[in-house]
């Protein structure tokens, strides 16, 4: 073998496999002895194996341990429960004497059995004020509002069905669920709505469903190009109010004022993006992820820029 | 399997081996599985993640693959190790997914211009964006010669494992992996010396069509 050829890298490959017959394998090494760009692709086919080696293989995210878990747990019949893969904490115990976790009992006149945590109640989230779903399962103490998967729109039909039949009864029900949401996307100055809610904080803030899932660097950079894009979440949505709360959780948390949400991913994970001015004038933001079912920080708070 | 990450030395090894907790799933215990997965959620998670590369279809895979072993439990037999099972489930549910969406092997030429395209400067190639590129390359390659260099290259498991796991002749595994590795090469070489600003990829497919 002179210089004028060289092997390609399926050969080289199978070489450093010890796929090559002994003097095929013969051949090819004493052309790699003095061929320096054979060599070199040696070289690159040995750094795919590192690079391959050194690429992080991320734990397996919370949600998707919940949702093993909960299919497993519909796997293993009703009697059983769940396998309590990951359990969340337990945050009706711990949000217990909050007042927003107390105001919803007090707007519930026209819930149509004496149990507000009915299970089964035909008229679903939005006006319910976020506090029960028929969806239990993950937590153990089965009085949890999961959240909703966004794409469950049957269930936010049927409410705008029932709201159209029973306007008298729940219409002010209704807007108070839909009033979280200020209608701009610099919306935080505006004057956000909110009639019946007994809440005491005022909803400054934007929401929005971008759907995007938010990896590390990208949260080091200017916000505002991820959030400016997104539709702003009109009201009715199942998923309005338990943001809303989880909202009220983090801004009390934190002592500042939010002002921009978006409902995202975060690696891959579902997640709310909560944004607070920690100086406005500076543009530095806090930033807070945390997961749509349980309110739960999914990342350290983070300093970023809008 | 003997991985290293996967043989705990005999100090930390659990009390009950995987074989009794499937043993004790399939006799009514409605723990034992769900410490079945607690052991083993994170390399499934990791398997079918890269093998995927998309991580809306790896959870659909895990939970399809944990399930059917949950169901499937009592079809075991002991001459393979529980993990080997599980991970034959779990890489058998992506190849599913995978087939379904009869993803096309990428030609040649489509990975020479992979290669040729911009990258970032290495220096500011940061972890993540490193992981993004190594599973935008591992798409390109045929499903076979992925779910190969996931498992020996990614996970670290030896040939003879992955040859289990995938049910085919460790020569098999091999050559997988040497034809993956060399249509790799070109487009993860520039990640070779993160320090070294030039693109040697280029040059090198310069150098290797000019002869």
């Amino acid at each position: 073998m002179t210089g004028d050829t060289h092997y390609d890298l399926e050969i080289l490959a199978e070489l450093a496999e010890g796929l090559l017959d002994a003097g095929t394998a013969r051949q090819v090494r004493e052309h790699l002895a003095v061929c320096d760009p054979c060599g070199e692709l040696l070289a690159d086919l040995a750094a795919v194996r590192e690079v391959l080696a050194a690429t992080p293989t991320p734990a397996m995210p919370m949600g998707v341990a919940l949702r093993i878990d909960k299919a497993l747990a519909a796997e293993a019949g009703s009697g059983r429960g769940g396998v309590g893969l990951a359990e969340p904490p337990n945050w009706d115990e711990l949000m217990r004497d909050s007042p927003w976790e107390q105001a919803p009992a007090r707007h519930s006149p026209w819930e149509p059995g004496n149990d507000p945590l009915a299970g089964n109640d035909p008229l679903p989230e939005p006006v319910r004020l976020g506090v029960v779903s028929d969806d239990g399962t993950i937590v153990p103490a089965g009085r949890r509002a999961a959240r909703r998967r966004r794409w469950a729109m049957p269930a936010v039909a049927a409410a705008a069905a029932a709201a159209v039949v029973g306007t008298a009864v729940i219409s002010t029900n209704l807007f108070s669920g839909g009033g979280t949401i200020v209608a701009g996307q610099q919306g935080v100055t505006a004057d956000a709505p909110s009639p019946t809610r007994s809440d005491v904080r005022a909803k400054a803030y934007a929401l929005t469903d971008s759907g995007h899932n938010y990896s590390d660097q990208e949260l080091k950079q200017p916000l505002e190009s991820f959030f400016g894009p997104a539709p702003i979440v009109g009201g009715g949505s199942s998923d309005v109010a338990g943001v809303d709360k989880c909202v009220n959780r983090v801004a009390n948390r934190t002592k500042l004022k939010v002002f921009a949400v978006d409902q995202g991913q975060y690696n891959g994970q579902e997640a709310v993006i909560m944004t607070s001015w920690k100086n406005k004038s500076a543009k530095t933001l806090r930033i807070d992820i945390v997961d749509p079912f349980n309110c739960k920080n999914l990342r350290k708070p983070t300093v970023g820029s809008w | 399997m003997n991985s290293p990450s996967d043989t705990p030395s005999s100090a930390e090894r659990p009390a009950v081996t995987d074989a009794e907790l499937l043993t004790a799933h399939i006799n009514g215990d409605p723990h034992a599985f769900s410490e079945i997965v607690k052991r083993h959620r994170d390399r499934m998670w990791a398997v079918a993640l890269r093998t995927l590369g998309d991580p809306d279809e790896a959870a659909d895979a895990v939970q399809d693959a944990f399930v059917s072993a949950y169901r499937k439990a009592g079809t075991f037999r002991g001459e393979a190790a529980v993990t080997t099972w599980l991970h034959r489930i779990v890489v058998n549910a992506c190849l599913d997914r995978m087939r379904r969406k009869s993803v096309r092997p990428v030609a040649d030429d489509e990975l020479i211009e992979a290669a040729e395209r911009d990258t970032p400067m290495p220096d500011q190639t940061g972890e993540r964006e490193v992981s993004m590129e190594v599973s935008a390359a591992l798409k390109m390659l045929p499903t076979d010669q992925r779910a190969a260099l996931v498992l020996v290259d990614m996970m670290g498991y030896s040939v003879e494992d992955a040859a289990q796991v995938l049910e085919v002749p460790s020569g098999t595994v091999k050559s997988r992996c040497a034809r993956g590795r060399a249509k790799l090469a070109p487009i993860l070489s520039h990640l070779r010396n993160r320090s070294d600003l030039s693109r040697v990829s280029s040059a090198k497919g310069a150098e290797l069509r000019d002869g």
